[in-house]
């Protein structure tokens, strides 16, 4: 069986400055992957390399066993949905506008505006919860909506494999758990691929069916998390030590501290 | 957005038409409506008047007015920054070099739009990397480095002013102040192509330009190739700078103020920008012109004055609302 997404050897870097460094690693269809490591550790970069925002300088990254560079890029931007960490707008648009560059890649010249395109836009909008903000500027909202909105554009982009980056920095507790059983419920019906980056340990350790954890530019353990959220390899990926203890209701939870305490 | 557009087509017109009735009129000779209507026969003082010096005027100065904002619209969507313009960021002070060197080195005038097309390539390019930091093009930057090609291309200018004799001279000072003052109906059909071209590009780009405007990482994870893409608007948007500069000089802002006052009016969706900019860079221009030449008749004031004695406040207003 091929993977769906399969990483081998991936290096990038920007300028001078290296930022991956032969990353490989795999991800199945259906599966939840937290992609793990300190800032600067590479792993936005990784997910830029498969969005295709980022080219590689060497390897290749491998959809269904083709490399992405062999496909149009508009192919693959039908099939990978890239959620950025924060956008900077400067000009006004209503949240109606930006999920439906979701459509984008399906449509000639890059301009969704048909009916059909408007109604998937409306459809992802209310399964994200963010139907009443259509006629809203985006560059007015909070955070969480932010997010809420982003992901609307996923789903209305159609796309199998959804980039998460750092989707719950910047939010508070009750606004983070909301948003992350948000992209539970959506992608529960549609077996969708998540690639998510975090630096929250013990989220990765919850909510993934495997890990992938990045140092300077290498992937320095893939697996399950009980394999690979260890406190020896955390200490090797973050500097810290950790406990690992179970919660009241039996969950494995890590607890990261400072190294001199 | 079909209704945004044609609300917003259909005001644009009605400005358009405004100011083709005002740029007929003003001027050192003035006229009322009642002349214009009956002066178009064939033998009238006024129907040749008309007909030779201010219709020509007139179209030039539309066609001019929207390759000045059409090009504004697309820049300021590319690179994601509302403060660009051909004018601020060089583009133009390139084309009008470009342009100038081409007439001292005694070329042909018909080459003059391709050599300040070359001038506002090289200057793009030159600004766009001097702009350029960690692999992005920075705002700030980008207004500085503008501002040093516009320096640098001023000093050329002058230079090659100061060295240059009798009719040379006059062109020079023609492309440094801008005028609209010597248009004909052959140079206004020279122009078209330039301008039908530029904008067909423009436009066939909009839905592109629509996720640049979101940012360049946004449009890559849509399926956009940015390189490519950015290469062609480029290209476009000094094509379009570069045939306006050729047949009537610097006239900066324009490419500034309309898309700004478009987008206020009928949001940002460059399908719909582009052409409502096109139309209402149109009639700015032709009224700026035509302000030119009735605010002090018969002596007339260089349209450039005009248009940065509008647009210089409204820069100043933008620069305070973007910190």
């Amino acid at each position: 069986m091929t993977a769906l997404l399969e990483a081998r050897g991936v290096s990038a870097a920007y300028g001078a400055t290296p930022a991956l460094d032969g990353v490989d690693a795999v991800f199945g269809r259906g599966e939840l992957v937290a992609i793990l490591g300190e800032n600067g550790s590479g792993k936005s970069t990784f997910l830029k390399v498969i969005a295709r925002i980022v080219p590689a300088r060497a390897g290749d990254v491998f959809l269904e066993g083709r490399p992405l560079d062999g496909f149009p890029r508009r192919a693959t931007a039908r099939r990978i949905a890239y959620l950025p960490q924060s956008t900077d707008l400067v000009f006004p648009i209503r949240c109606l506008d930006l999920v439906l560059q979701g459509r984008a890649p399906h449509a000639r010249g890059f301009s969704a505006d048909s009916a059909e395109d408007r109604d998937r836009a409306v459809a992802a909008m209310r399964a994200c919860d963010v139907e009443a903000l259509a006629e809203r500027d985006a560059s007015a909202l909070s955070g969480g909506e932010t997010r809420r909105v982003f992901l609307a554009r996923a789903l209305a982009q159609e796309a199998e494999i959804w980039l998460l980056d750092e989707p719950t920095s910047g939010l508070d507790p009750r606004h983070r758990l909301e948003f992350l059983e948000l992209v539970a419920r959506v992608r529960a019906d549609r077996e969708t691929t998540v690639l998510l980056v975090t630096h929250e340990i013990d989220l990765a350790g919850e909510i993934a069916d495997r890990v992938v954890l990045l140092r300077r530019g290498r992937a320095l353990a893939e697996g399950s998390p009980e394999e690979t959220l260890t406190p020896d390899r955390l200490r090797e990926a973050f500097g810290v030590e950790s406990r690992i203890v179970t919660d009241d209701r039996g969950r494995r939870r890590i607890v990261p501290f400072a190294p001199s305490r | 957005m079909k209704a945004r557009r044609a609300a917003g087509l259909t005001g644009a017109i009605a400005l358009l038409a405004i100011a083709v009735v005002f740029g007929l009129l003003a001027g050192g000779v003035r006229l009322s409506p009642a002349d214009l209507m009956r002066g178009v026969g064939p033998s009238g003082e006024t129907a040749r008047l008309v007909a030779s010096l201010r219709a020509p005027r007139v179209a030039l100065s539309a066609l001019v007015g929207c390759c000045l904002a059409v090009a504004g619209a697309a820049l300021q969507a590319l690179l994601k920054n509302p403060l660009a313009d051909p004018f601020l960021l060089g583009t133009s002070g390139g084309a009008a070099t470009g342009a100038a060197i081409a007439a001292v080195a005694g070329l042909s005038p018909l080459v003059s739009p391709a050599a300040a097309f070359g001038g506002a390539v090289l200057s793009s390019v030159a600004v766009a990397a001097l702009a350029r930091r960690g692999g992005r093009l920075d705002l700030q930057r980008l207004l500085l480095a503008g501002l040093i090609a516009n320096a640098f291309f001023s000093a050329v200018l002058l230079a090659v002013f100061s060295v240059a004799s009798g009719q040379t001279a006059r062109t020079m000072l023609f492309w440094m102040m801008g005028s609209l003052a010597d248009a004909t109906a052959s140079k206004v059909l020279a122009l078209a192509p330039y301008v039908a071209a530029g904008f067909a590009v423009l436009l066939a780009f909009a839905g592109r330009l629509n996720l640049f405007a979101v940012g360049e990482e946004n449009a890559a994870a849509l399926g956009v190739d940015v390189e490519r893409s950015k290469r062609i608007v480029f290209l476009a948007s000094s094509l379009l700078t570069g045939a306006a500069v050729a047949f009537a000089g610097i006239i900066g802002f324009v490419g500034l103020l309309v898309p700004h006052a478009v987008r206020a009016a009928v949001g940002n969706d460059q399908r719909t920008l582009f052409p409502v900019s096109a139309i209402a860079g149109a009639a700015l221009l032709v009224a700026a012109d035509a302000v030119s030449r009735a605010a002090f008749a018969p002596a007339e004031l260089p349209v450039g004055a005009v248009t940065a004695a509008i647009g210089a406040p409204v820069f100043a207003w933008l620069l305070l609302r973007n910190p």
